[in-house]
């Protein structure tokens, strides 16, 4: 029985668990809350100007890291979600231009469904064809960036500007990017994470087998973390439409977004294997690494070394993560 | 009781992996409130058929019944809908969720979940932990709990007792015949006959992809299974084993390994034993007593925290696995995957450690590298019509090429953790046919087992680790079942001083 009992009892009080299960969470929050501290002491008068143009300017990269985080937690990755971030862009920009109010609202929900739609047809042909995502969304994002040409071939287009006000506040208010960035949190990611879908994403990708023998629908799951992925690309191009006040069909653009959406998942302790993250990391990679170059321009270096130091960053952070989470799961 | 109509019946199902006919043709039929084992050498076809059974795949023809409707599953779910319940190796917990997150995905309930641990005499399973953090056994004890909870017709137990501690497996057969006196039938899947014998009422016996006898385990002996099994020709070595129990012999001169007061601070506590040229060396224990991080640290892939160990009289102090393997200490882990490149060939496999060595400007030898992979195949008899991946070949098989992979690479002290895991009777003889080969040929083997009755087989002494120590050592005539049983579970009268 004795030894019986030392096999059974690994286990730590509750607080701990929980603790060790946002740790990383927890961590990224810190490293933002000290780099919000240093860039607000570089500036003077550091106030509600400076939070409104930090979460209007990453509303759209925070809603796309997020989209990609869904798919990574679910096994997979996305190369395409900068190329639908760019095409809802166009899309909304295109049909926005010249609308009222209500006129920009419901383009905005038409070009939601539409790129949702997209996603949920990209899980599909990943689960059908047994591809690997890798390879089907980068065949995609080539697709959906060719039809953002077709869509919008020079820059232009535009919004209601109330819609842009909706989105992004007007002067210094800086709540309502905020409630735009938490109402899919609330609204979907939230229910979701709680549903049996939602774990079913979780345990798809942690371990297919073990999924698949629990009765998980692997086809069924990858749809669903697909499409709210799309989801929230359609959020991340109609917000940039509301900042920019137009679109853009430039394939640099979706480049460098899918790149940046890797980035931060990865800093936001999303497991690139998959079954281990949440959205609320990703967000906040997302906020310091906007705030990284602002801090290296306000200390008066060249600017472009704020992509090295960026990019240095999450090579540490996950360097030291990986270790921590290593000795972690040695010594159990 | 087999007058009845049967709970499950299978007829003629077939399954074919390409050219590689994994089951040719099976017909099985499982009563209610039966036990029924289902046991065959590696390769026969045991594993396809659960697959088949519990709806993980589906079979190219054939028909399975269950109460007398045609079923073709279409998933897991279907198969546990239709009562069918599986219990796999591998337990199926998705390693990142909660084990509270994992019943929710099979829509357990969380009370039925408890009283069947309740009644496995597992109380305190912490729910909220995630289940990856939880060691093997216990999950497969939480599986079975969780099948239970689903009340039913057919348990599906494939190999659940490979390296299970002695205490759970015990347990384990408690609960198969709290099941059977509930009315539930059970396909208990097992390398280990003498359970197959203690818990079951029937035995089919597959052989090649065809079930080839049925028996009551009441009336038919341990041969006449092992006799069905093998064939007749390999019988007889099985089931008279003191035929082909090892003679100790002893090279004379230095210890080709000797271990000194090795801890780690945590596992390890002060182990020393000494390992002659010519011998081998065996050890067990229950799960979790240190046995893991000792071989860890043996093969250079974890660090000693004090101690030393010397390796034909030379000091070795390892960082990485290759500076362990440059001295002749070579590891056959108990996960055949951390060994093997499962895409590769099986000559690719063996010659792995040729490419430390390659001749110069880096080319490789590769006439060598064939006379010598030809050679290690031979001497195994490795199996290779599925030799283009190694995971294609059964288990028995991969482990042949994780051990002859050293056979090609050269060493002086095998490291073996628990070679014949989830291994059929025959392979498992010629595994330790090998060993004693090679200890007659001056090389020394150091085994773990989990497997009590394979010591005498095996080893010419036998180490027991509790708790990260060793508590005893007997020579391997004197080490019987209970005895071994009896210093595992660290019970103070067995424990003996004799070093």
């Amino acid at each position: 029985m004795s030894a019986l009992s030392s096999a059974v009892r690994p286990l730590g009080p509750t607080a701990s668990r929980l603790g060790r299960r946002h740790a990383w969470t927890a961590a990224v929050v810190v490293f933002f809350a000290l780099l919000l501290t240093w860039n607000s002491s570089q500036t003077r008068n550091f106030g509600a100007f400076e939070i409104q143009t930090l979460l209007a300017s990453t509303l759209a990269l925070a809603y796309l890291a997020m989209a990609q985080a869904v798919v990574v937690i679910g096994g997979g990755i996305d190369l395409s979600v900068g190329s639908l971030l760019v095409l809802a862009n166009c899309l909304s920009a295109r049909f926005m231009e010249g609308t009222s109010f209500g006129g920009s609202a419901l383009v905005a929900v038409a070009v939601l469904a539409v790129i949702a739609a997209l996603g949920a047809l990209t899980g599909l042909v990943i689960s059908v064809s047994k591809i690997p995502d890798i390879i089907v969304t980068l065949a995609t994002s080539f697709v959906w960036g060719g039809a953002a040409l077709f869509v919008l071939r020079t820059p232009g287009g535009g919004a209601a500007p109330e819609f842009q006000t909706l989105v992004l506040g007007s002067g210094n208010a800086w709540w309502p990017a905020l409630l735009c960035l938490l109402a899919p949190l609330l609204l979907v990611w939230a229910p979701l994470r709680r549903s049996r879908a939602g774990i079913a994403i979780y345990a798809l990708g942690s371990s297919k087998d073990a999924a698949f023998l629990s009765g998980v629908d692997p086809l069924r799951t990858k749809v669903i973390a697909y499409a709210v992925s799309g989801l929230l690309c359609g959020l991340a191009g109609i917000a940039t439409t509301a900042f920019t006040g137009g679109g853009s069909s430039q394939s640099t653009i979706a480049m460098n977004a899918t790149l940046n959406s890797v980035a931060a998942i990865v800093l936001g302790g999303v497991a690139l294997s998959g079954g281990v993250g949440g959205l609320i990391g990703p967000v906040f990679a997302v906020w310091c690494l906007y705030l990284i170059p602002n801090i290296m321009l306000g200390l008066g270096v060249d600017p472009s070394y704020g992509e090295v130091v960026k990019g240095v960053v999450v090579v540490l952070v996950v360097l030291v993560g990986g270790q921590l989470r290593l000795r972690r799961s040695r010594s159990p | 009781m087999t007058n009845s109509e049967p709970l499950l019946r299978a007829r003629g199902v077939a399954k074919r992996y390409g050219s590689v006919v994994a089951l040719r043709s099976v017909d099985l039929a499982v009563a209610p409130g039966e036990i029924h084992a289902l046991v065959g050498a590696n390769g026969a076809g045991k594993s396809t058929l659960v697959r088949i059974l519990s709806g993980v795949i589906r079979p190219d023809a054939g028909e399975v019944e269950v109460a007398g409707k045609a079923v073709r599953f279409r998933s897991p779910a279907h198969a546990r809908d239709t009562g069918l319940a599986p219990v796999f190796q591998d337990p199926a917990f998705a390693p990142d969720l909660t084990v509270a997150e994992n019943l929710r995905l099979t829509t357990t309930d969380a009370g039925a979940f408890r009283r069947q641990l309740a009644a496995l005499g597992l109380d305190d399973v912490e729910l909220a932990e995630a289940a990856g953090m939880l060691p093997l056994p216990l999950l497969r004890m939480l599986d079975l709990a969780r099948v239970l909870a689903h009340d039913p017709a057919l348990l599906l137990l494939d190999e659940i007792t490979a390296a299970l501690p002695a205490d759970y497996a015990e347990r384990v057969f408690e609960a198969i015949r709290r099941a059977r006196d509930e009315g539930r039938s059970v396909l208990f899947i097992s390398h280990r006959l003498l359970e197959v014998q203690e818990v079951c009422d029937r035995v089919t016996v597959l052989r090649d992809g065809s079930n080839v006898d049925t028996l009551n385990t009441a009336d038919g002996s341990e041969q006449r299974i092992v006799a069905a099994m093998l064939g007749e020709r390999a019988a007889l070595a099985v089931t008279e084993p003191r035929k082909v129990a090892p003679r100790t012999h002893r090279e004379p001169g230095e210890p080709a390994l000797v271990v000194r007061g090795i801890s780690d601070g945590r596992r390890v506590r002060d182990v020393s034993l000494t390992l002659a040229p010519g011998e081998v060396l065996g050890i067990t224990g229950l799960e979790g007593q240190g046995q893991d991080e000792l071989f860890a640290i043996l093969a250079g892939d974890r660090k000693a925290g004090g101690g030393e160990i010397v390796v034909n009289g030379e000091q070795l102090v390892a960082r990485h696995p290759h500076e362990a393997i440059a001295h002749g200490l070579t590891l056959v882990p108990s996960d055949r995957w951390q060994a093997l490149l499962p895409q590769r060939s099986v000559r690719e496999n063996l010659a792995v450690p040729l490419y430390n060595a390659p001749g110069r400007w880096g080319w490789i030898h590769a006439d060598r590298e064939l006379h010598q992979v030809a050679d290690a195949i031979a001497r195994l008899s490795i199996d290779t019509r599925a030799q283009a991946q190694a995971k294609r070949l059964s288990g028995g098989n991969q482990q042949k090429v994780a051990i002859g992979r050293w056979l090609v690479g050269g060493f002086t002290t095998l490291l073996c953790f628990d070679p014949t895991r989830g291994i059929d009777v025959g392979t498992k003889h010629q595994i330790y046919d090998l060993f004693r080969e090679l200890a007659a040929a001056g090389k020394s083997v150091l085994m773990f087992t989990s497997e009590l009755r394979e010591v005498p087989l095996a080893c010419d002494r036998v180490l027991v680790l509790y708790d990260g120590r060793i508590v005893a050592e007997l020579p391997a005539a004197d080490a019987d079942e209970a005895t071994l049983l009896s210093s595992a579970h660290g019970l103070a009268d067995t424990l003996t001083e004799s070093r």
